[in-house]
C-alpha cells in the first residue's frame, strides 16, 4: 500500500503558546483517517499546517514521499492536495455549476490556454456529473448564496473533488448539517473513496459521523497525538475517554 | 441585462450602437468633444472596473495610467511617429509599471493599498509637472496631430469621434472576452475570498498582478486616445482628481458588472453639460444626485437593476415551489 501523505514532528507556536507539538502520522492510499480532539487541540492548526495556510515552526510534510513542507496551498492543490473549511467557503455570487468549474479550472492546461480557450475550460460536464453525484441537479443554475446552509456544504465538500484529488482534508464537513442530508453527506464521501479511491484526513465532531466513515480515528489533545487506532480501540480506550468522549 | 431574453438582449445592442454612430452626424464640434471624451473616459474606467470591480483590488493611480498614456502619445506623435506606435509603447509601459505597482497588493489590502497607489498617482504627476526635458512640464505640450486610420484622416471631430468609438468597442469586446474566459472567474474568487481561492490552485499572486497590469494597460490606451482628443496636455488633468472621477464612474454604473463603466462614465462626463441649464446650481445638483444614488444602491446604477432581478427570480422560484407543493399535496 502507498503512502499518500506523511508528516513528521510538525510543531507550531503562536508566541508562547503552543497550537501543535511534536505530531506525526500518515496516511495510506484509499484510507479515510478521522482527526477528533476537543476544542483547541490543534486540529485545524494541523491541517493549517499541511496544507500551507500556515508555515509550521518546525517538522515535514511529504505528499507521496515528495517534501511539500511550507508549499503555498496553490501549488500543493496543483499537486493533488484539496481541502474544506471548517466555515462555509463557496462563491455566493457564482452559480452553483461555476463554482465547480472554478473548482477544478486551473487543473486545466496553462495559464494562458485558459485565457485563449473555452470559457467554461472545458469543465461543464464533469461540473454537471459533480452536481448529479451530490443530489445537487435542480440547483445547477442557482447562485450558490441562495441555497440552503446543507446544501452549500454539499458543494463546499464537491469543489473539493473537482480537480481529482489524490489527498482531501475536510474540516467539519458535517457541522450545521441536518440528519438526512448528513446521511446524504456520508454515503457520497463512502462512494468517492470506494469508487475513486481517494483519501481522506476528516476533522469532525460528531462521533456517528466518524465512527462510521473513517477507517483509523486520530485524536488529538493540547497539540499532541492521545491516541491512534480502528474506530472501536478508540471507543474503548480510558485515555480518549477520560480527555474527550465521556462516559 | 441577464433578465432579458437572448434575442432582446441582441436587438438592444443593434439599437445602441447603431445610435451611437447615426446620432452624433448631426452634433456640433462640442456635442462631439464631449461624447468622445465619454468614450475615452470609458475605456480607462473598464480597466479601473477589471482591477477594482472584478478582481478587488483597490487603485487611486487609473488618472496616472491614463497621464502615462497620453504623454507617451504626445511626445512620439509630436516627433512624427505614428499613434499606433505610441499605443504600443504606452500598452507595454503601463503594463509593466502595473505589474510593478500591484507588489504592495500582495502585502496589503483596501485603504493601506489605496494609499500606495495614492503615493503612484502623485509621484507621476510630479513627473509630468518637473521633468520638463521630457514632458515640457507646466507649459504643457500643444498641437498634438490627430492620425490617420488606413489613410483617412481624423482631424475633424467626427472621424475622430468614430476612431474612439471603434476604440472603445475593441476594448470592450476584448474584455467581455477575459471576463467571461477562466481569468474572470479567478478575478472573482480572488475579490470574494482569497484563502479559498487559494486552496482550490488558484494563484492569487499572478492574477491579482494580472490585474493591476491589464487595467493599467487600458488606462494607458484611453491616455494614447486623451493627447490627440485634447490636443494639448500638461500635467493638470492627470492629477490625483482624474484618478477620483474614474473610481466615481466605476462605482456609479456599478463596480463588477460589465456594463458599469459605460453608465458611470456617462453620468460623470455627460450629466455635468445636461444640468448646465441649472447654471450656477449645476456642481451641487450634480454632487447631490450622486449622493442620493449611493445612499439609494451603494451597488451602483446597474446594481439597482440586478435587485430588482433578484427579487424577480425569488419570487418565481416561491411561486413553482407553492405549485409543486400544492400538487404533492393535492395527489392521493
Amino acid at each position: 500500500m502507498t503512502t499518500v501523505l506523511e508528516v513528521s514532528d510538525i510543531r507550531k507556536s503562536f508566541g508562547g503558546i503552543t497550537a501543535v507539538d511534536g505530531v506525526s502520522f500518515d496516511v495510506q492510499e484509499g484510507e479515510i483517517l478521522g482527526l477528533i480532539g476537543p476544542n483547541g487541540c490543534g486540529k485545524s492548526t494541523l491541517f493549517n499546517c499541511i496544507l500551507g495556510q500556515l508555515t509550521p515552526s518546525g517538522g515535514e510534510v511529504k505528499v507521496d514521499g515528495k517534501v511539500v513542507t511550507g508549499l503555498r496551498p496553490s501549488a500543493l492543490n496543483r499537486l493533488g492536495v484539496s481541502r474544506t473549511f471548517q466555515l462555509l467557503q463557496v462563491f455566493p455570487k457564482l452559480s452553483v455549476r461555476e463554482n465547480l468549474i472554478l473548482a477544478g479550472q486551473e487543473h486545466q492546461g496553462s495559464m494562458l490556454s485558459r485565457l485563449f480557450g473555452p470559457s467554461d475550460a472545458g469543465l461543464t460536464d464533469a461540473a454537471d456529473q459533480m452536481i448529479g453525484f451530490f443530489k445537487l441537479d435542480h440547483l445547477a443554475t442557482e447562485p450558490a448564496g441562495g441555497l440552503s446552509y446543507g446544501q452549500q456544504k454539499l458543494l463546499d465538500a464537491a469543489m473539493a473533488f473537482m480537480g481529482g484529488p489524490r489527498l482531501v482534508l475536510l474540516d467539519e464537513p458535517a457541522g450545521g448539517v441536518n440528519l438526512t442530508m448528513l446521511a446524504d453527506l456520508r454515503e457520497r464521501l463512502a462512494a468517492i473513496n470506494r469508487e475513486k479511491r481517494a483519501t481522506f484526513v476528516v476533522i469532525e465532531h460528531n462521533m456517528e459521523f466518524v465512527m462510521s466513515l473513517c477507517s483509523r480515528v486520530m485524536v488529538m489533545a493540547e497539540g499532541k497525538v492521545l491516541a491512534m487506532g480502528r474506530p472501536d480501540q478508540i471507543r474503548a480506550n480510558p485515555a480518549v475517554i477520560e480527555a474527550y468522549l465521556g462516559h | 441585462m441577464t433578465g432579458l431574453p437572448r434575442y432582446l438582449q441582441i436587438a438592444l445592442g443593434f439599437i445602441v450602437i447603431a445610435g451611437l454612430i447615426i446620432v452624433p452626424m448631426n452634433f456640433n464640434r462640442y456635442g462631439l468633444f464631449i461624447l468622445s471624451q465619454w468614450a475615452v473616459m470609458t475605456i480607462a474606467a473598464i480597466g479601473l472596473n477589471l482591477t477594482l470591480g472584478y478582481a478587488g483590488q483597490v487603485s487611486l493611480a487609473q488618472g496616472a495610467f491614463v497621464g502615462i498614456g497620453a504623454y507617451a502619445a504626445a511626445i512620439m506623435t509630436s516627433q512624427g511617429l505614428p499613434l499606433i506606435s505610441a499605443l504600443g509603447v504606452a500598452i507595454v509601459l503601463c503594463f509593466a509599471i502595473g505589474w510593478l505597482l500591484g507588489y504592495p497588493a500582495l502585502r496589503v489590502q483596501h485603504h493601506y493599498l489605496a494609499f500606495v497607489t495614492l503615493a503612484f498617482s502623485t509621484l507621476a504627476f510630479l513627473v509630468f509637472r518637473n521633468e520638463d526635458w521630457l514632458t515640457k512640464g507646466i507649459y504643457g505640450i500643444s498641437n498634438i496631430p490627430r492620425p490617420s486610420v488606413f489613410g483617412f484622416p481624423t482631424n475633424r471631430p467626427l472621424p475622430f469621434y468614430y476612431l474612439c468609438l471603434g476604440s472603445l468597442g475593441i476594448v470592450s469586446v476584448a474584455v467581455w472576452w477575459l471576463i467571461r474566459s477562466p481569468w474572470g472567474r479567478a478575478f472573482v474568487a480572488l475579490r470574494e475570498n482569497p484563502i479559498r481561492a487559494l486552496s482550490l490552485g488558484i494563484d492569487t499572486r499572478r492574477y491579482t498582478l494580472m490585474a493591476f497590469a491589464i487595467g493599467s494597460a487600458l488606462g494607458g490606451v484611453a491616455g494614447t486616445l486623451y493627447a490627440p482628443l485634447t490636443q494639448y496636455i500638461d500635467p493638470v488633468p492627470f492629477n490625483l482628481s482624474l484618478s477620483l472621477d474614474l473610481l466615481m464612474m466605476v462605482i456609479i454604473g456599478g463596480a463588477g458588472f460589465f456594463f458599469g463603466p459605460f453608465l458611470g462614465a456617462m453620468i460623470a462626463v455627460l450629466l455635468p453639460e445636461w444640468l448646465r441649464f441649472t447654471q450656477g446650481y449645476y456642481l451641487m445638483l450634480y454632487a447631490i444626485a450622486v449622493i442620493l444614488l449611493l445612499i439609494y444602491s451603494p451597488t451602483g446604477l446597474l446594481g439597482i437593476l440586478d435587485r430588482l432581478m433578484a427579487e424577480r427570480r425569488t419570487k418565481m422560484a416561491s411561486a413553482l415551489r407553492a405549485v409543486a407543493q400544492s400538487k404533492l399535496e393535492a395527489a392521493p
